[in-house]
């Protein structure tokens, strides 16, 4: 197998790491050792070459670092740019990208301007035995998966959704930071930034939920959805769905999970009147336990549920809720706390 | 603000999704029988683009890369407003991945001419990449923003675009030419008129085909795409699924305990 | 025979179809607890041309036929029945201007309709009986440069949200004895009256117009002085009975997508309920019944686009229809089990309205009248 030199773009905005990136930094080294070859992180922005320190004990050999105040905040043309001209330097094998807002827009741009291949939303990656890689992605609602390559283009790059890899665990490993020139001519033209605004998030979010309550095409109506809001709510856990109640507009768009939306792992995950479509199982099928609730005995969710139960939800969850509420000690529904 | 384009594209009913199938030999998708809609992003575009023309007067056109048979879904979106459409539609271009749909696009778009703005909704429901845009703007050298919440064109000189990011938004200010993707928070698309429809009965809908276009054969369709399907498989993942069967009560009683032993109450 | 629509009426079946969807759902609950109509749903309506479909285009209309019409109409009534019976109405001020008014009455009274400025209304019901148009006892006297206008009006659609009403009344004695008048909201004498609770199309305003000794200027008579009977029978059949009868379609469409989608999801006896024929075959009877009632409903819509005598074909569709609407309603709901009567469940809602449309817009039993005449019309004795 030839041995494969991995780049993984790091996202930081202001200065805070982006978790996709450390967690492609573990993918990629997981298959840096397999190929015995190298894992590059590209890190661009302004003040941050203290982040290099984490990204090798996380799992860079080689930090490629752009620290300059034109990289902050992100500009696509700029970081196009920058991340080009460190291609075509350094001739990464794979580049990695995580499937964020900046990401969706920033690595397409980067594959057309290196004319090469670029898949979205891989769930999972592998090394052929030649060592070139093979990105897998779920195909349309129906237990479909779909694995490309792409072999006569360099980079082969591939998005990853955040919360899909897991992280290298961190050592003490020894690696080297290599700070790149940022020349002052390159793209001062095209959109400028006038300002960002970040918020804090207000409510449990779904990603680092300890249980997630999900619900589907099957709840019928917004009273069937309360009972669901109130389960979540009794267990102190999060809210997910799939596309129906978002249309609804039972629930906002960013608690969809799914191919196109959020991956969760949670201990419990319990599905209500979900089908279970290789789209949103993707998006949940590492949870730890997954209990799925739906009238339908073909439905597919059955086939990677934990416990099953056939039947009308409106039948059995209001008992669920008094039964759970039962066995709560005094005073806990009040409790429940936001994870850090 | 003289002519936007605004790239779209039909994409299967989701209502029909459950009916697809797959060829196990040539592994791709048999669409027969499934009707197409327009991709509902994509109608944000066109609001926003017809809000253009509102204010300005501008040229809407859409632009398609599509099977023929999906002339009555671009005569649905004429009907919301658009001057006239232009559907890429030739053998050579089946197969293409995202880059080489962006070059036969980037190529119809050199075929119009001029523009001032290029729209596109910022993901497709079949395919969901959302690469199109970016690549597209990469091959003809404009700007492109993504995640377009909201757009502002009082000053047509100077657009201000809110861009919604993970955990809030960015506002930026840019000139055209450019090319913007929307997101379904920008605005309300317009409902279909009665006599937008029998206007769009007189409206254009162009063929151009890769005889018109002269896209270089070698990078397009699947021979002219960077990344191929390897393998298609059909995954099913097995755990031993416990069924709780009895009356609502037992049920209830018998999955509470189990949560409680998980050790979440 | 060509059964199938056109592209463009497909189209325009699309373009009803989202709006009903995302706009009307919405609105539901409140109409169902209040009664009243939603008003702001006029702008949107014009704004698609649903107000002013079959206005001429020099009114501000959009000028289209009947066979859309009654497809708008299907489409509204889908999702409410109460949101196309306004409508429905507010068409028929429209036929009644455009087929009997003078240019100047056109001008002044049909553009407002068609662009949704305000809602029609065509008063004929009184207490004293609407399926004996004859034996009306409002009356209007000729006093000058007016008429004055004595009578109550009731059940009468649209009463409360419109600036002004085609109203019938007997100016002399005899079927040559009607007029038909269009009275302003403001003239001295008139005023809406009571407010309807109905049980079913909550949400279509019903009410009671009262006029005392109102003026009304003499310009304002509505064709020939005598000619109110042939006003009233034409608006009536031609535009008042398909449009019955295209709400009374759309509930029975409802009907079948409530109770076939209810049935593949209820499961009893571990299958879903369909695998019950009894269950089946009551789909197969709604699904027939939808079929027959489109036929209908589009064929008597289709004679009047082609300027054919249809007044036959116009009843039989709103007696049939509005009569399938009650059975499949009835059936639907019980398709649904005890959830068929909870007021969460939209199936109830479908059988209150359908039963509302029976009466509405001329008695099924006048439209037998009719049917009964033009079957026996070859075999009639000199």
């Amino acid at each position: 197998m030839k041995e494969q030199h991995i780049g993984v773009f790091v996202e930081q905005r202001g200065g805070v790491l982006h978790n996709v990136g450390l967690e492609l930094l573990g993918k990629a080294r997981e298959l840096a050792d397999i190929s015995k070859g190298t894992v590059s992180a590209f890190l661009l922005g302004r003040n941050i070459s203290a982040l290099s320190d984490e990204l090798i004990a996380m799992g860079a050999d080689t930090v490629l670092l752009a620290d300059s105040p034109l990289l902050e905040p992100y500009r696509l043309l700029s970081y196009t740019y920058v991340l080009a001209q460190t291609c075509k330097t350094y001739n990464p094998d794979i580049l990695l990208f995580g499937a964020t807002h900046m990401g969706i827009e920033l690595a397409p741009r980067l594959a057309a301007r290196l004319d090469t291949g670029l898949s979205a939303h891989c769930i999972d990656l592998h090394l052929d035995s030649q060592g070139r890689l093979l990105q897998v992605v779920p195909g349309w609602g129906g237990g479909v998966i779909a694995t490309i390559r792409c072999t006569r283009h360099r980079p082969q790059m591939a998005t990853v959704m955040p919360g899909v890899m897991k992280k290298f665990k961190p050592t003490k490993r020894t690696g080297k930071c290599i700070m790149l020139p940022v020349k002052e001519n390159f793209h001062k033209s095209g959109p400028r930034v006038v300002k960002v605004h970040i918020e804090e998030p207000k409510e449990m979010p779904l990603e680092k939920a300890d249980v997630v309550v999900a619900g589907g095409w099957g709840i019928k109506d917004s009273r069937g959805w309360r009972l669901l809001e109130d389960l979540a709510t009794l267990l102190c856990g999060a809210v997910g769905a799939t596309r129906p109640p978002v249309d609804e507009g039972w629930v906002s768009e960013n608690r969809m999970i799914g191919q196109s939306g959020k991956t969760v792992k949670p201990r419990l995950y319990i599905g209500v009147g979900i089908s279970g479509m290789s789209h949103h199982v993707v998006g949940m099928d590492e949870s730890e336990c997954i209990v799925a609730v739906n009238t339908d005995p073909t439905a597919a969710i059955f086939e990677v549920s934990d416990v099953a139960i056939i039947g009308d939800y409106r039948d059995i969850l209001p008992p669920l809720l008094e039964e759970i509420r039962k066995r709560l000690p005094e005073g806990r529904i009040d409790t429940c706390e936001l994870p850090q | 603000m003289k002519r936007i384009i605004v790239c779209m594209k039909p994409v299967p009913d989701p209502k029909a999704w459950d009916r697809l199938k797959m060829d196990p030999v040539s592994k791709t998708l048999i669409r027969e029988g499934i009707p197409s809609v327009v991709n509902p992003l994509d109608k944000h575009a066109v609001e926003a683009a017809l809000e253009v023309k509102d204010l300005f007067g501008a040229e809407v056109i859409l632009l398609s890369m599509a099977p023929l048979d999906t002339r009555p879904v671009l005569r649905e979106v004429l009907a919301m407003g658009a001057d006239r459409a232009i559907l890429l539609s030739d053998k050579a271009f089946a197969g293409s991945d995202t880059l080489a749909t962006a070059r036969i696009l980037a190529q119809g778009i050199r075929n119009i001419g001029e523009f001032d703005m290029i729209m596109c909704g910022n993901f497709t429901l079949d395919g969901s990449t959302a690469q199109v845009p970016s690549q597209v703007a990469e091959l003809l050298d404009i700007p492109n923003v993504m995640h377009v919440c909201d757009m502002d064109i009082s000053n047509k000189d100077r657009l201000l675009l809110t861009q919604k990011i993970e955990q809030g938004f960015v506002m930026l200010e840019a000139e055209p030419p450019l090319l913007l993707s929307f997101t379904k928070e920008a605005n309300k698309p317009r409902y279909i008129s009665f006599i937008e429809i029998l206007a769009a009965e007189k409206r254009d809908i162009q063929i151009w085909d890769n005889a018109m276009l002269n896209v270089d054969e070698t990078l397009i369709g699947l021979e002219g795409s960077p990344t191929q399907m390897a393998d298609l498989l059909v995954q099913k993942k097995k755990r031993t699924g416990i069924q709780i069967t009895g009356n609502p009560e037992d049920i209830a009683r018998e999955l509470a305990d189990k949560i409680h032993q998980l050790g979440i109450i | 025979m060509d059964f199938l629509l056109s592209e463009r009426e497909e189209l325009l079946r699309k373009a009803v179809r989202e709006f009903a969807e995302s706009e009307i759902s919405a609105k539901i609950e409140a109409m169902e607890k209040t009664g009243e109509f939603p008003i702001e749903l006029m702008e949107p309506m014009a704004k698609i041309g649903i107000t002013g479909i079959i206005a001429p285009p020099e009114y501000g209309g959009v000028g289209l036929g009947f066979l859309a019409r009654t497809i708008a109409l299907e489409e509204l009534s889908r999702v409410c029945a109460a949101i196309s019976m306004g409508m429905q109405v507010h068409h028929m001020a429209i036929a009644a201007l455009n087929d009997f008014g003078t240019d100047e009455q056109k001008q002044r009274y049909i553009p407002p309709l068609a662009k949704g400025e305000t809602m029609g209304v065509v008063a004929v019901t009184e207490p004293s009986g609407g399926s004996d148009v004859v034996g009306m006892q409002a009356a209007a006297e000729a006093k000058g440069d007016k008429w004055i206008l004595n009578g109550r009006k009731c059940f009468i659609t649209n009463s409360h949200t419109s600036d002004f009403w085609v109203v019938i009344a007997k100016t002399s004695e005899g079927a040559k004895g009607l007029s038909a008048f269009i009275v302003e909201k403001d003239s001295p004498g008139a005023k809406t009256g009571r407010v309807e609770h109905k049980v079913g199309l909550r949400g279509s305003n019903t009410g009671e117009l009262v006029f005392d000794n109102c003026e009304i200027p003499k310009g304002n008579i509505l064709g020939q002085e005598g000619g109110g009977l042939a006003v009233a029978l034409k608006t009536v059949s031609e535009s008042g009975r398909p449009g019955m009868a295209a709400t009374a379609l759309g509930i029975v469409g409802a009907c079948l997508e409530e109770a076939a989608k209810f049935a593949s999801e209820r499961i009893l006896y571990g299958k879903p309920i369909t695998s019950l024929q009894a269950i089946s075959f009551y789909l197969a009877d709604i699904y027939t019944e939808l079929d027959i009632c489109r036929l209908l409903c589009y064929r008597a819509s289709w004679m009047k686009d082609q300027n054919m005598r249809c007044d036959t074909e116009m009843a039989m569709a709103k007696s049939y229809t509005c009569d399938a609407a009650v059975r499949c309603a009835s059936k639907a709901v019980e398709i649904h089990g005890s959830y068929g009567i909870l007021q969460e469940y939209k199936v109830q809602r479908l059988l209150r309205d359908a039963v509302v449309t029976v009466p509405a817009g001329g008695t099924g039993q006048i439209g037998k009248v009719v049917l009964a005449r033009a079957a026996l019309a070859p075999y009639k004795k000199r």
